[in-house]
């Protein structure tokens, strides 16, 4: 007597859908028992949560910013680091190219900003923020294709290398260390001028940052590039096996450094996106989007167009949950990652019993 | 497909008992805003509301005391977003949020918010903005705060130099989150030292340089090493936790913790503690806002000026009550510099030195306030340079202070 587990025959949409759907409601009810326990409304909750706080609002539209604020940067990493995992590298350093990325767009910024016309400033903003994360993601897959290197390993540690230089800036004054504010005795980030940020296409009171239009734009390129050329096949066939691959006659070792690089400035760029909006560095300018991303990407089972869908709600989920929590005294701001928490684990958990079953195993034969 | 229906019919289920569950306990808190009538206080916290001690435990603390001083109704006149880290757009978002709100006062507790709240002030001038520990401020609706903690952290030290002259060990020993890099440790570590000097003009303060505002490890490190090494007999602290006073009593010297009466966590080593009561400010702030009777233009004025800087005067800081463990006398000693800083006769900073006798008598003479450089700041007999500590330029350490 005892268990094992089958392979299920292949799942159609509409069911598969069903049950991810599912997964997040019953992750909703655990929440909501949570929040029972703590003597608050879980409809009152979610109602706010899934509104954003912008019913009875009378500045709405700025939560609706403030939103895309939060949703760009994550959309942009998911599908950045899914480039990476569908040729199963397992690039886990998501937040140290786009902590690299962001300090390369603010010495831009800071530096050449003052000299140059917005728009050059803007792009060589883009295009340094893009280079330094993009070297630092292709230093790992090199020394992964050289020396076999663990690259989980290498692009995890890595964060804390880019996070501590990042800190080493933000609290060493000095008369080196333009990202500071000389006038403050105490260490303060130098915020940007006006032309270092971002244009905005105005509907009323709403304003649309640019970001947002080219993030959706880079997302269509990402799919197209991934599904319709030949770049796009050869990172699935070193995907499923290196060694497929290699007999087909393509340069591995050149599809994983081309690839790496690539999902590294996107990471790059993101942050770029980010930093250009935000108009000044923080030690906190990730927004944990390196490991979020990595959350939505697989969510997303590294489908792009599915990872924008995805972006757009862990990004309600995370920004709803703040302005949720803001009118019930007992809910802190933690309470979005720990229902992140448990909707990534139920959905993973379905994803499970979509691929497979489990069986009794019976005497004498399986059932 | 008739299991997959199964659970979806027991989901279901769950769903609706889960709903019904809710009717009994109703709706608390999602009503606020609507009180256009009454003020909205709006915080926000770069840690959890919920937390339990520390920094954000005590501003929380203070503004929910201040509004129930005030008997106003911190579950639904109150909204908080907590947990926002020190960078501009996370801190400006979390201003949209409480606004969207109906907030009509927001406090910001953490210096690195400065940037953003001195750019919200201006975005919404219909708000007031108060910005604790900050300089920046303007002269309608935003303000900055803080208080004279070297005022208590003075008394303290009075604590601790009568307990060095009982105990005949002139060293006394200070872990200190920074020590000149900011104005606040400095006047802190100045000031306690001054207290020390004026019972005991023998003893020297040695103190150890965290490099952070809270790191339990090296706290506690830090201060066995005062004591072990250097040989301190009281152990006074700028940093969150009340590891260097247990550090103390399991060594069996003697302590001054800071923040709250750290009595508790070391009974038999603590003396007395420099500690803060933030809903003296807070409660203030709220009545100011209030007066401002919806023009918040008016808060500066009302407040009588954009920087708020109470001391012992208003009770925002003060000495926890004495314990057993403190030198005869003490008692006495505290009151009487207590009451001649509270009148406005004398202040810390300044060019008259206290002396005080081991029977608690104080007297005062003339003296300059020297730091450990050599460098005079302020002549014998000249005004206190509170200033140094309000503007953040004081960067020395008196005489009598060394930094191991």
């Amino acid at each position: 007597m005892g268990f094992h587990i089958v392979k299920r025959d292949a799942c159609p949409l509409w069911k598969k859908a069903c049950f991810y759907l599912l997964a997040v409601l019953a992750a909703l009810v655990v929440g909501g028992l949570l929040l029972l326990a703590m003597g608050v409304n879980p409809l009152a909750y979610y109602s706010r949560m899934f509104t954003m706080g912008m019913v009875g609002n009378k500045i709405a539209y700025k939560a609706f910013e403030n939103y895309l604020k939060v949703f760009v940067p994550l959309a942009l990493t998911s599908v950045a680091l899914s480039l990476a995992f569908k040729m199963r590298f397992w690039n886990i350093g998501g937040e140290g190219q786009f902590i690299l990325g962001s300090i390369a767009a603010a010495a831009v910024a800071l530096k050449l900003g003052p000299a140059l016309p917005g728009a050059v400033t803007l792009i060589l903003m883009c295009l340094a923020a893009m280079l330094a994360a993009g070297l630092y993601g292709v230093f790992v897959a090199a020394l992964k294709v050289r020396f076999g290197t663990n690259e989980t390993l290498m692009t995890l540690m890595l964060n804390y290398v880019a996070l501590y230089l990042l800190m080493f800036f933000g609290d060493r004054k000095a008369d080196w260390n333009f990202f500071l504010q000389e006038q403050s005795a105490r260490p303060v980030f130098q915020s940007f001028a006006e032309f270092a940020s971002f244009p905005r296409i105005m509907f009323g009171k709403f304003g649309l940052n640019i970001c947002v239009i080219l993030t959706f734009a880079v997302g269509a390129l990402v799919y197209v590039y991934l599904k319709y050329t030949k770049h796009g096949y050869e990172i699935s066939v070193v995907g499923d096996s290196a060694g497929t691959a290699h007999y087909a006659g393509m340069k591995v070792n050149a599809i994983v450094l081309r690839t790496v690089f690539l999902s590294a400035c996107l990471i790059g760029l993101a942050a770029a996106f980010k930093v250009g909006t935000a108009g000044v560095l923080s030690t906190a300018i990730t927004d944990d989007v390196g490991w979020t991303g990595i959350i939505v990407a697989w969510l997303s089972q590294l489908n792009t167009a599915v990872i924008f869908v995805v972006s757009a709600l862990i990004s309600m989920l995370h920004y709803g949950s703040v302005a949720a929590a803001a009118t019930f005294s007992r809910v802190d701001s933690s309470f979005a990652n720990m229902l992140q928490g448990v909707i990534l684990f139920l959905v993973l958990t379905a994803d499970f019993f979509i691929r497979f079953r489990i069986v009794r195993t019976q005497k004498g034969g399986k059932k | 497909m008739k299991k997959f229906l199964a659970l979806i019919m027991a989901l279901a289920m769950t769903l609706s008992l889960a709903a019904c569950g809710d009717a009994g306990t109703a709706s608390s808190g999602s009503a606020s805003g609507e009180q256009t009538d009454e003020l909205t206080v709006g915080a926000i916290y770069i840690n959890s509301k919920n937390d339990t001690a520390g920094y954000t435990f005590a501003h929380h603390s203070g503004i929910v005391g201040g509004m129930k001083d005030l008997g106003l109704d911190p579950e639904k006149q109150l909204v908080i977003v907590d947990e926002v880290p020190e960078d501009k757009q996370q801190v400006l978002a979390a201003v949209d949020t409480l606004v969207g709100q109906g907030a009509d006062i927001i406090f910001g507790i953490s210096f690195g918010y400065i940037d953003a709240m001195s750019e919200a002030a201006e975005t919404y001038p219909d708000v007031i903005f108060s910005h604790g520990t900050g300089y920046l401020s303007n002269d309608t609706n935003f303000n900055n705060y803080f208080g004279r903690a070297y005022q208590a952290r003075y008394l303290a030290g009075i604590a601790a130099g009568l307990k060095s002259l009982e105990t005949g060990n002139n060293n006394v020993g200070y872990v200190a989150a920074y020590t000149t890099a900011y104005a606040e440790t400095a006047s802190g570590i100045n000031g306690f030292a001054l207290g020390v000097q004026a019972a005991n003009p023998d003893a020297k303060v040695y103190v150890k340089n965290l490099g952070a505002w809270a790191d339990e490890v090296n706290e506690k490190a830090y201060a066995e090493e005062l004591i072990n090494t250097f040989n301190c007999g009281v152990i006074s602290q700028h940093c969150d936790s009340a590891q260097p006073q247990i550090a103390a009593q399991n060594a069996g010297v003697f302590g001054c913790g800071y923040n709250s009466d750290m009595t508790a966590d070391a009974p038999a080593a603590h003396l007395t503690a420099a500690i803060w009561n933030w809903n003296v400010y807070y409660a203030t702030a709220m009545q100011a806002a209030i007066d401002c009777a919806g023009d918040a233009s008016k808060f500066v004025e009302k407040m009588g000026g954009s920087a708020y800087y109470g001391g012992l005067k208003e009770g925002f800081v003060d000495a926890s009550p004495l314990t057993e463990n403190c030198a005869a006398n003490t008692d006495k000693a505290i009151e009487t510099v207590k009451k001649m800083i509270v009148d406005g006769e004398w202040d810390v900073f300044s060019g008259v030195k206290l002396s005080i006798a081991a029977d608690g008598t104080v007297t005062s003479a003339d003296a300059a306030l020297v730091d450990n450089a050599g460098n005079e700041i302020v002549a014998a007999g000249g005004p206190s340079v509170e200033d140094g500590v309000i503007t953040g330029t004081m960067n020395y350490l008196v005489a009598g202070v060394e930094e191991v």
